[in-house]
């Protein structure tokens, strides 16, 4: 009769079948590590969480922002020998206040005393010279702008935290800290912004203007290329210093933008068919319009063609012009190209326009209107209306992200409206108030724009106090760029003769920035056009 | 037979718990080199971010405009210089640019460097 198992064979077994599962289970784990963990280990870790945002670059590369290791000084004051003596060496090196620091280190509630945040490297080393006991260097990233104070506006800063505060800093604030590790490229050319900025701020300071900027977008895509706004700031100091500002005038501030609106008010005449560019308008000394009278800047002829009216920027025939158009259509007109609604972009900031309720859109609000008075835009919102007029008519919307495909979407104009438009403007250049953005081996369209500036907090204007600005085009024949640049409050030169309308101010601070940024930016020259040189 | 077995399961149970603990160690020597090795290319990864800034700033438009205009004594090219590939005349043909009309153009040549007398 055979015997089963004794019970020691059974645990013997028992024994081995546990032995063997756990040969298994480890046998499994190294081939799970080995083979299908490869490398994970390695990956992780070199240079993960070093930073916070992610780095901005130009449309070509070029960094623009960048998180940079800094470090945050704490002490425990607990472990300082003379706290006199350490207040003042960490003062006299980190910048922070000494009676605070002497207070802190005597009056400590928490073991730790916050001295100063995004030391840099050198600094830190410097503290550590001092030998002081009880020093503790947090790790924290401070943002940096290469570029410095001609990005300023435009990029914006962050604050001690790493939260974007203004700009495509604000405005791309979830994007950039969503990946990191991805480079955030913007449509921005560092060479046109850096441009732009050098002749805006010599142009504000020849003409002693109060602000100035200046933008420069692709009208097919939408791209900005350019946004400068001075008086700026440094934003790797972030402290305001002099007349610094960080209020960026091209995207928050409106302005009644006077003659530049007449572009809108031809457009829309053009595409009604309301008038042709040889009809014989009369200017005569003033159009009284109910009790007010409609006066020029300065004389003019007694009749001038629509073109000539355009050309000359005449008050008086625009406003007959948008006048045959009527409040309604006007209204109508001005809502289907953008420049009554909010303009939302990348940026944080942003403008409400200002016009009159549809109720007090009268015959006076249609004439002034006609002629950009009476109607307070952001600069950036007239440029997208713009970008329309001349691009064979669609709509198109800024952005500061870079993409190259066509960015136009909805027709808005009749593109034979756009071509009109466009020969109305190079006529402007060559036989009107914009001759001096009329520049050699370019074929510029544009439009001057000087208007007086509204009493604050008043009624009226204030005469001789003006904001210039000249819409430019080029080339005019198949336009890819639009150029705005605006001044407030210039003031006339001796070269200038003392005059500061935008023919005198504006126009040719467009015409030098077009001369400098049409190279780079592959505009062929054509040498049978003349002009002015860039000087 | 059995008794031969288990002493063969016990032996290679101990060489195997030996084999397992060299493996072990290793790794963790490894893991620690490793570590060391992240945090040495986070230092460096830092050290590069920071040059590429510092290169940045150095090597921006605001600077080397500055240089050229103090020490090349460069200016803004004026457009009447400027021309395109596709206007160069082939190898043959004239010049297209001869009957071109310059108006106004000012190309000027920069003043020379002042030399220091008795060097």
């Amino acid at each position: 009769m055979a015997q089963g198992p004794t019970i020691y064979q059974r645990r013997i077994v028992i024994g081995a079948v546990l032995c063997v599962a756990a040969f298994a289970l480890v046998g499994v784990r190294l081939v799970d590590v080995t083979l299908f963990r490869h490398g994970q280990a390695a990956v992780a870790g070199a240079g993960d969480g070093l930073f916070a945002r992610a780095d901005i670059v130009d449309r070509n590369g070029e960094l623009l922002a960048r998180d940079l290791p800094v470090v945050d000084l704490y002490v425990r004051p607990h472990a300082l020998y003379d706290k006199d003596e350490a207040a003042h060496g960490l003062a006299a090196l980190t910048g922070a206040d000494y009676t605070k620091l002497k207070f802190a280190f005597d009056h400590a509630k928490s073991p730790y005393v916050l001295v100063a945040r995004q030391l840099t490297p050198d600094v830190q080393e410097k503290v550590m010279r001092l030998g002081l006991p009880g020093l503790e260097f947090e790790p924290n990233t401070k943002r940096y702008y290469p570029d410095g104070r001609a990005t300023a506006q435009l990029l914006g800063v962050t604050d001690p935290d790493g939260n974007g505060q203004s700009g495509l800093e604000g405005g791309l604030d979830v994007q950039l800290r969503t990946a990191p590790t991805i480079p955030v490229q913007i449509s921005v050319d560092m060479r046109v912004q850096y441009i732009l900025a050098n002749e805006v701020e010599a142009a504000r300071k020849t003409f002693r203007a109060l602000s100035a900027g200046g933008v420069v977008m692709d009208v097919n895509t939408g791209e900005i290329l350019a946004m400068v706004s001075v008086p700026d700031f440094d934003p790797n100091y972030r402290h305001l210093t002099g007349d610094d500002s960080d209020h960026n005038i091209m995207a928050a501030d409106r302005y009644e933008l006077g003659s530049v609106f007449k572009v809108l008010s031809f457009a829309l005449a053009m595409e009604d068919h309301t008038t042709t560019p040889d009809e014989v308008f009369p200017i005569g000394n003033g159009l009284k319009i109910g009790k007010f009278i409609i006066h020029e800047a300065e004389h003019m002829p007694a009749t001038y063609t629509a073109r000539e009216v355009l050309a000359h920027s005449s008050n008086i025939g625009t406003a007959q012009i948008a006048l045959r158009s009527g409040g309604v259509r006007q209204r109508q007109f001005l809502d289907s190209m953008g420049v009554l609604h909010i303009l939302h972009t990348e940026l944080s900031e942003f403008a409400r326009p200002l016009y009159p309720a549809a109720a007090n859109w009268g015959t006076i609000e249609t004439a002034t209107i006609g002629f950009g008075h009476g109607i307070s835009v952001a600069p950036l919102s007239y440029i997208a209306a713009a970008a329309i007029v001349v691009n064979g008519g669609r709509r198109v919307t800024p952005t500061f992200l870079r993409h190259t495909a066509d960015g136009r979407g909805e027709q808005v104009l009749k593109p034979a409206t756009s071509l009109q438009m466009r020969e109305l403007l190079r006529y402007v250049v060559t036989n009107g108030t914009g001759r001096k953005a009329d520049i050699a081996g370019y074929d510029v369209g544009g439009k001057t724009g000087s208007a007086e500036k509204p009493i604050p907090n008043g009624h009226g204007y204030q005469p001789h106090v003006l904001v210039t600005s000249f819409l430019g085009v080029f080339p005019i024949d198949d336009p890819r760029y639009i150029v705005f640049v605006l001044l407030d409050t210039p003031h006339g030169t001796k070269e200038t003769g003392g005059i500061a309308l935008a023919g005198s101010t504006a126009a040719p601070l467009a015409g030098r920035v077009i001369s400098r940024i049409a190279p780079i930016l592959g505009v062929p020259r054509k040498p049978n056009v003349p002009g002015h040189e860039n000087t | 037979m059995v008794r031969v077995f288990n002493t063969l399961c016990v032996a290679l149970m101990g060489l195997s718990i030996l084999a397992l603990y060299h493996v072990s160690e290793k790794t963790r020597v490894a893991s620690v080199e490793l570590s060391n090795v992240n945090a040495e290319i986070a230092r460096e990864q830092a050290s590069m971010s920071v040059l590429e800034t510092e290169w940045e700033r150095v090597a921006g438009p605001a600077k080397i405009q500055a240089l050229a205009q103090s020490d090349l004594g460069l200016t803004g090219a004026p457009t009447a210089q400027l021309s395109s590939f596709e206007a160069l005349p082939r190898r043959g043909d004239e010049a297209p640019l001869s009957d071109t009309p310059i108006r106004q153009a000012n190309v000027q040549v920069p003043a020379p460097r002042p030399t220091t007398p008795g060097l």
